[in-house]
């Protein structure tokens, strides 16, 4: 039986179905630009408090837990950062900073995580899916962890965290380096499979508290090479609050990696956790897709595009229409709103000539 | 979310991938009446494969007395609840109807919810039901070890009468666990970046060391508890079914796959460790000359750890005979009462199948029995029962035959000159 009710509840989900399907935002925070200002010294690249920083004006940038796929966590703690940007003639780096209750830099125990926070590039022209990017529309991101950032001199280990623990020794490990040897000694590495399998979260060492990631969908993000690694960073945790800057060239050797040149509008995303709520990997806020000014760029332009890395959509850089793989793909969202709206309207036109069920 | 065959439920469940399954399916029968909680199998899993740093807490292998032990504490305690709780909010109930029995429903069919459509019901979030167990629930592995049940009706707590099956008053019983290798692993299910997969050779499941990026969803999300967090990898380890053995590689192997190490250390000779054929659409191809297919899928003498999380676990338990029906109910699902009539009085085919348990570390594809003479009679269940001294041969992938035993130990009596010679 098909009553008013029921009819208005199927459209208002399959409306609900279309615009998840298509991955289509009812809010979002699109419009806020951020103004990287541009500096004729050093970039202050581990002074959280250099003044130079001033010279960019902070925008805060709201964040949302991250709902669209598994595992999703509407109680994701981290509701905005602040951003500035800084570039010179070499460099960008960005300041990023946001309150935390806790400071969370330690990944040990099996319930530890730790607070971390990253920056996402769209590697096509316009702006892929704004979480992880999408097939076809790859996204570059700089991951910075706060437990990295505590390793980079010496690795934490399960002896830091159980100072008292007690072993005989270890098969493998060199003798010389005492009874509790980090596995960084071993003179076989294959007991210790991360390593072996050159995982970077089990190397000897950080060299960076940022890691340099590809993504292009869902559970595809990707480590680049260890020789590909070149974002650098420094955070510090001070009242309450986590400081952390990114830096790196403005243009990279890595064919996968976000490029940068004066006089242009980027698109950049932004992703915090919380470690202290046991927030990782999809457990996290997130930003939508916010513009990034360098400098003055030309008027006639305005495009939002990323520079793209060598004719990854074919266009050469010509076109000023947002495409991905060549297909007009602004169509496909504005197609299905219409249709949407159709849907709705055919609803209430149905809806108003059913019999009320209470009359 | 896509729709999967549960053999061991009787019915399709939700599943986060669509069905897939190996050509064959790394599969072994814990006999629980013959453990000795020794630990040997333990000991023997840690001094291959969890002796780093990092691995101090892990146990691959863990025996835990039950009802009380756990390793995680309370793991199946927790996981349970919380699916109980599921059925509470969603108003549904968890029965089993073992009136439905079939081809592909050995133990009747599963009307509730399993671990994945629970979360899915409950619309949290993730793939399944879970929790993560802090580090001083795995600090105790072997926490009340021997512990039995009081025994009610004396103050001293003693029995006049002494114990006598079918059920004793006081009991507890060694649970032997290792990672299931499941049909349709909960650890994969949860792996938000497909980290972990299923081998198609023999269905082993195992962590990708250079995706996993510590996550911790699978030791969220794994209802046995079986995937453990390496502090200094950052990365997730689990039981690897000791794969190099499987495969026949190793260097004792002469080509033939051989048990795992918990396998093939066992002094009480309760393991038996094997690969059933797999067809295509999931089913366990037929064949009554595999050990493991006779005493899982023919005599249904070894069950499914709590078959109702749903994940196809591929570890088969012998129930321990003297402990309270509802409990192994609850553990090993309906088929239970079935298991132990059939233990107690076994056919002369599984009887001369027990002695095969832990008679050689080669796998064996497939077995022989040569009749021998009648050599009891006794009354088992209310019945005549007849037990013969046939004889037992096993043969490896090869076809060669590598275990051959008789029903009736053979007896050696020591000379009177060396009465009492060690």
């Amino acid at each position: 039986m098909i009553t008013r009710s029921r009819l208005f509840l199927l459209t208002l989900l399959a409306l609900a179905g279309m615009l998840t399907f298509f991955k289509i935002p009812l809010a979002s925070s699109q419009g806020v630009t951020i103004a990287a200002a541009q500096v004729a010294g050093a970039l202050p690249l581990d002074d959280v408090a250099s003044a130079v920083w001033e010279e960019s004006t902070a925008v805060s940038i709201p964040l949302s837990a991250q709902i669209v796929a598994r595992p999703m966590f509407p109680d994701a703690n981290v509701k905005a950062v602040d951003v500035r940007a800084l570039y010179n003639d070499e460099q960008i780096a960005f300041l990023v900073t946001w309150e935390d209750e806790t400071m969370d830099d330690t990944a040990v125990r099996v319930q530890d995580f730790a607070d971390a926070v990253a920056i996402q590039f769209p590697l096509v022209e316009g702006q892929p899916f704004f979480c992880m990017g999408q097939q076809g529309g790859n996204v570059n991101i700089w991951h910075w962890k706060a437990d990295w950032q505590a390793g980079l001199a010496t690795r934490q280990d399960v002896d830091d965290v159980y100072p008292d623990m007690y072993v005989d020794g270890y098969t493998f490990a060199d003798t010389e380096a005492g009874a509790i040897a980090p596995v960084s000694s071993y003179e076989d590495i294959n007991y210790v499979p991360a390593m072996a399998a050159d995982n970077l979260f089990a190397s000897a060492s950080y060299a960076s508290p940022v890691e340099d990631l590809i993504a292009g969908s869902f559970g595809s993000l990707t480590s680049q090479p260890a020789e590909m690694q070149n974002v650098l960073g420094h955070g510090e945790f001070t009242d309450g609050k986590w400081r952390v800057i990114f830096t790196r060239d403005l243009q990279s050797p890595a064919a996968e990696d976000a490029q940068f040149e004066n006089n242009q509008v980027y698109q950049l995303a932004f992703a915090a956790w919380d470690g202290a709520n046991e927030e990782r990997n999809g457990q996290k806020s997130t930003s939508q897709w916010i513009s990034l000014q360098l400098g003055e760029p030309a008027a006639a332009s305005g495009a939002t595009g990323a520079a793209a890395p060598d004719g990854t959509d074919g266009s050469g850089g010509q076109s000023s229409a947002n495409t991905l793989e060549g297909l007009p793909y602004i169509f496909v969202p504005m197609l299905l709103v219409f249709g949407a709206i159709v849907g709705v309207a055919a609803g209430i036109w149905v809806f108003s000539r059913l019999p009320d069920p209470k009359k | 979310m896509a729709e999967v065959y549960n053999w061991q439920l009787g019915r399709p469940m939700e599943y986060v991938y669509e069905e897939a399954h190996p050509n064959r399916q790394f599969a072994a029968i814990f006999n629980i009446n013959r453990c000795i909680g020794c630990q040997t199998c333990t000991g023997a899993c840690k001094a291959t494969w969890t002796f780093s740093k990092g691995q101090e807490y892990m146990w691959w292998n863990n025996v835990e007395s039950k009802p009380y032990g756990s390793y995680p504490k309370y793991w199946d305690v927790k996981i349970l609840q919380q699916l109980d709780e599921a059925h509470q909010t969603a108003g549904r109930s968890a029965e089993w109807d073992p009136a439905q029995t079939g081809e592909q429903s050995p133990y009747g069919i599963y009307n509730g919810m399993t671990v994945t459509e629970a979360a899915t019901e409950l619309n949290t979030g993730n793939q399944a039901l879970g929790y993560l167990p802090p580090d001083n629930e795995w600090s105790a592995p072997n926490f009340y070890e021997d512990t039995a049940t009081k025994y009610q009706g004396d103050r001293l707590g003693i029995s006049t009468e002494g114990a006598a099956l079918p059920v004793h008053q006081t009991w507890f019983f060694y649970l032997q666990r290792i990672c299931n290798h499941c049909t349709y692993p909960a650890c994969a299910a949860a792996c938000p970046r497909k980290a972990i997969y299923k081998r198609e050779e023999d269905g082993i499941v195992l962590i990708d060391q250079s995706r996993c990026r510590g996550y911790r969803k699978c030791v969220e999300q794994c209802p046995y508890k079986k995937s453990m967090y390496r502090g200094t990898t950052h990365t997730s380890e689990k039981c690897v079914g000791c794969y190099p053995r499987v495969e026949g590689n190793d260097p004792l192997s002469d080509g033939v796959p051989m048990e795992t190490r918990c396998m093939a250390v066992c002094p009480g000779k309760i393991r038996l460790n094997g690969l059933v054929e797999i067809a295509e659409d999931g089913t366990w191809v037929e064949d009554l000359q595999n050990p493991l297919y006779y005493l899982i899928r023919g005599e249904q003498l070894a069950l499914p750890l709590y078959p109702q999380f749903g994940t196809e676990p591929n570890i088969y338990y012998i129930p321990p005979r003297w402990a309270p029906r509802p409990y192994l109910r609850q553990m090993f699902g309906p088929g239970v009462d079935q298991a132990i009539e059939r233990y107690s009085a076994p056919s002369r085919t599984t009887l001369a199948l027990m002695q095969l348990f832990r008679a050689t570390q080669t796998m064996v594809f497939k077995f022989e029995i040569e009749e021998g003479p009648l050599v009891r009679e006794i009354e088992r269940n209310g019945q005549a029962w007849q037990m013969y001294d046939d004889t037992v041969i096993g043969f490896d992938a090869k076809g060669r035959e590598v275990a051959r035993l008789s029903v009736v130990e053979p007896l050696h009596e020591r000379p009177k000159e060396r009465l009492n010679s060690i």
